[in-house]
């Protein structure tokens, strides 16, 4: 716009400073990694709420006392947005290349913080960096809130909300693993560092473990290898018909719980009765017909195989699990006693926690005797939504601006 | 096995959509061309959108859980928006560009048949899974767009005939499409608390859509005030395009890859 050639880091600063400050935190934050060999550790409550509240008032200082001063012009000008977007960018491109959290991790790359760049200081300082330059961009843009600044703020205050809150209550999230069994109510579990966890508050007995499955499927097998041959999707269902390489299947009889005694399997529903099916095989260029049991076997009885020809074997495969939940009675310290079932994205609440199905014992399958639970408070969670719902509000405010645009 | 003959139904698509688009070109020579190219078009759509109600029934899954599922639900959406947009704005090349693509698609899951598997993890079984990924697919096409728009756009300004409301064109696409994004992003957010116990786990395919949203935050953010820095717009709108498809697509190639919710299995 000027004629004149502006010196370097004379005000306003522009894309040159802005990147240069944006470098130089990236290297300080390397090499604080590098000479003090530790990561950064997250802070907890309340130390994570006083801070929070000292980085509000902190930022809310600088913009009403110094908002005319070229230095906090800078802030919150487009260069910095655009440098504090290409310092983050960086280092979440470096997150997606680089294997992360891996304990073989070693070397210059380890050293400098880039095998775990959550907790690398670099991170750190690239999250203040966006933190600070968002925040001063949302109070500039909101005193006074015009209406056509909605999408705006919906957008910069609700990303700052989300990054802020998740940010500052990352040290306050506790994920307890749990694993219950029908004998007694557990009251402890493990979290994430490996530490035993005993005041929670909550006791969990299972009462019973449950397991909806897939029908299993048909593949043909390498003898001696091992490696499955067939690509073909063939369920095994009572009368299913199909294709499977050069032979034609069909599925005579199927048990869900069968067991094998003598030559043949028997509908019988005990303990690691597994899925078995009499299949009848005809080989499409000879003709030649095979027929017998297949059953892919449990923890308890051995498997079955038709053999097809010298090389190959039709197999089933172990079903897969369509849903699993389990039903529990959970105990609390307030005396409030309860049954509930826990299903795979059906997480219960209870005292603070949300439950949530995890695993269970898969080589025991669907007679698993244990269920594996976690449990999860992560207390900074309403505000993180409310950022979040914030963001999706502003979202679609910007779809149908842009729409507008277009008409126009 | 299956009534559904995908094979069949993509041919009869694919010969519609080229039958449509052939009286398109032809329509300045021939009376009632575009109507009838418009009809072709359309009758192609329909085909496509009925095999993919029958599917869904079929499997009885949304078929969105692989790559040549999500290729499908493009060849449905591309169209419907290049038809739409044709209709309205009479852009031919957008709608070549859109049935083109769909077509390519189409022959992708030609060349690689897909058997359709019943079965669906556990964690997938979520009133998120469609909308989660439908806004993906709508966002995708919509930043795929631009991406022509910046291809064509580097290509124009080669030969200097660039003309900067192409760009404005390729700023509406790239504002609805980042809308979505961010929708897309934040649905996967509030499904990951549901399902994984924690919004946000740094999944390399998270990851690599978080890069995606921040190149296209950033080609917003310069945009909004280097207007006359055309170049370097259109090269940000290109790289952008290159992340998200190493998101789509690379992410199952990477190193980082591991066990990730997100890599399809086949």
């Amino acid at each position: 716009m000027s004629n004149y050639k502006k010196i370097i880091w004379q005000y306003p600063w522009r894309y040159a400073e802005s990147f240069i400050i944006a470098i130089a935190l990236l290297i300080l934050g390397f090499a604080i990694n590098y000479i003090g060999k530790n990561t950064v550790s997250s802070i907890q409550w309340p130390v994570n709420l006083y801070l929070g509240i000292a980085i509000i008032i902190l930022l809310l200082l600088i913009y009403f006392l110094f908002k005319k001063k070229p230095f906090v012009k800078w802030l919150s000008s487009i260069p910095a947005a655009i440098s504090a977007i290409c310092f983050y960018t960086f280092l979440v491109l470096l997150m997606g290349f680089i294997p992360q959290g891996s304990p073989k991790a070693s070397g210059l790359v380890h050293e400098i913080g880039l095998s775990d760049i959550v907790s690398s200081h670099a991170f750190l300082f690239a999250q203040i960096y966006f933190l600070v330059i968002l925040g001063l961009v949302t109070l500039r843009r909101s005193f006074p809130l015009k209406g056509n600044n909605t999408g705006f703020f919906l957008n910069h205050f609700g990303l700052w909300l989300t990054l802020f809150a998740a940010s500052i209550g990352a040290g306050d999230l506790q994920r307890v693993t749990i694993t219950v069994s029908k004998t007694n109510a557990v009251y402890y579990g493990v979290n994430q560092k490996g530490e035993t966890i005993h005041d929670l508050g909550v006791a969990i007995q299972l009462k019973e473990f449950n397991i909806e499955e897939y029908s299993p499927k048909a593949f043909i097998i390498d003898n001696k290898s091992g490696d499955i041959l067939s690509k073909q999707i063939f369920y095994l269902e009572k009368g299913n018909k199909g294709e499977i390489m050069d032979w034609e299947v069909e599925v005579d009889d199927f048990f869900e719980y069968g067991v094998c005694m003598g030559e043949k399997f028997h509908p019988v529903y005990d303990i690691g009765a597994a899925p078995a099916a009499y299949v009848i095989t005809k080989n499409i260029k000879t003709n030649e017909i095979n027929e017998g049991w297949i059953s892919c076997g449990s923890f308890r009885f051995q498997g079955n195989f038709l053999k097809l020809s010298d090389r190959m074997l039709l197999v089933m495969a172990e079903p897969e699990p369509k849903k699993y939940s389990s039903k529990v009675k959970i105990y609390t310290t307030s005396g409030d006693d309860f049954e509930t079932t826990i299903e795979v994205n059906k997480p219960v609440t209870v005292n603070g926690w949300k439950i949530y199905q995890l695993d269970y014992n898969h080589a025991m399958g669907k007679w698993s005797d244990i269920s594996i639970l976690e449990l999860v408070k992560d207390p900074w969670i309403p505000v993180v939504y409310f950022g979040i719902f914030m963001l999706i509000a502003g979202a679609l405010y910007m779809f149908w601006i842009g729409n507008k645009k277009k008409i126009d | 096995m299956y009534i559904l003959n995908f094979n069949n139904t993509a041919f009869i698509t694919i010969a519609l959509w080229i039958i449509g688009l052939l009286f398109i070109l032809v329509d300045k020579k021939l009376k009632n061309a575009r109507l009838i190219g418009n009809l072709f078009s359309i009758i192609g759509t329909l085909v496509i959108i009925g095999f993919l109600i029958f599917l869904w029934i079929e499997i009885e899954r949304p078929p969105l859980r692989t790559l040549g599922e999500t290729r499908l639900w493009y060849a449905m959406f591309l169209p419907i928006v290049g038809i739409l947009t044709f209709i309205r704005w009479q852009y031919k090349w957008f709608l070549f560009y859109s049935l083109g693509l769909a077509i390519l698609f189409l022959t992708i899951n030609i060349i690689n048949p897909e058997n359709f598997d019943k079965t669906l993890m556990p964690a997938l079984q979520s009133p998120w899974f469609v909308p989660h990924v439908i806004v993906y697919i709508l966002s995708y096409a919509l930043l795929g767009v631009s991406s022509v728009v910046s291809a064509w756009g580097l290509y124009l300004i080669k030969f200097k005939t660039f003309k900067p409301e192409l760009l404005n064109k390729a700023d509406n696409l790239v504002y609805m499409g980042f809308s979505l994004l961010t929708l897309g992003l934040l649905f996967g957010a509030l499904w990951a608390k549901e399902a994984w116990g924690h919004y946000w786990t740094w999944d390399p395919k998270e990851t690599w859509a978080l890069l995606t949203w921040l190149c296209y935050l950033l080609y917003i953010h310069f945009r909004y005030k280097n207007k006359q820095k055309i170049i370097t717009a259109l090269w940000i709108l290109a790289l952008a395009f290159i992340v998200l498809l190493i998101c789509w697509i690379g992410i199952n190639y990477l190193a980082v890859s591991g066990y990730s919710v997100h890599t399809y299995s086949s």
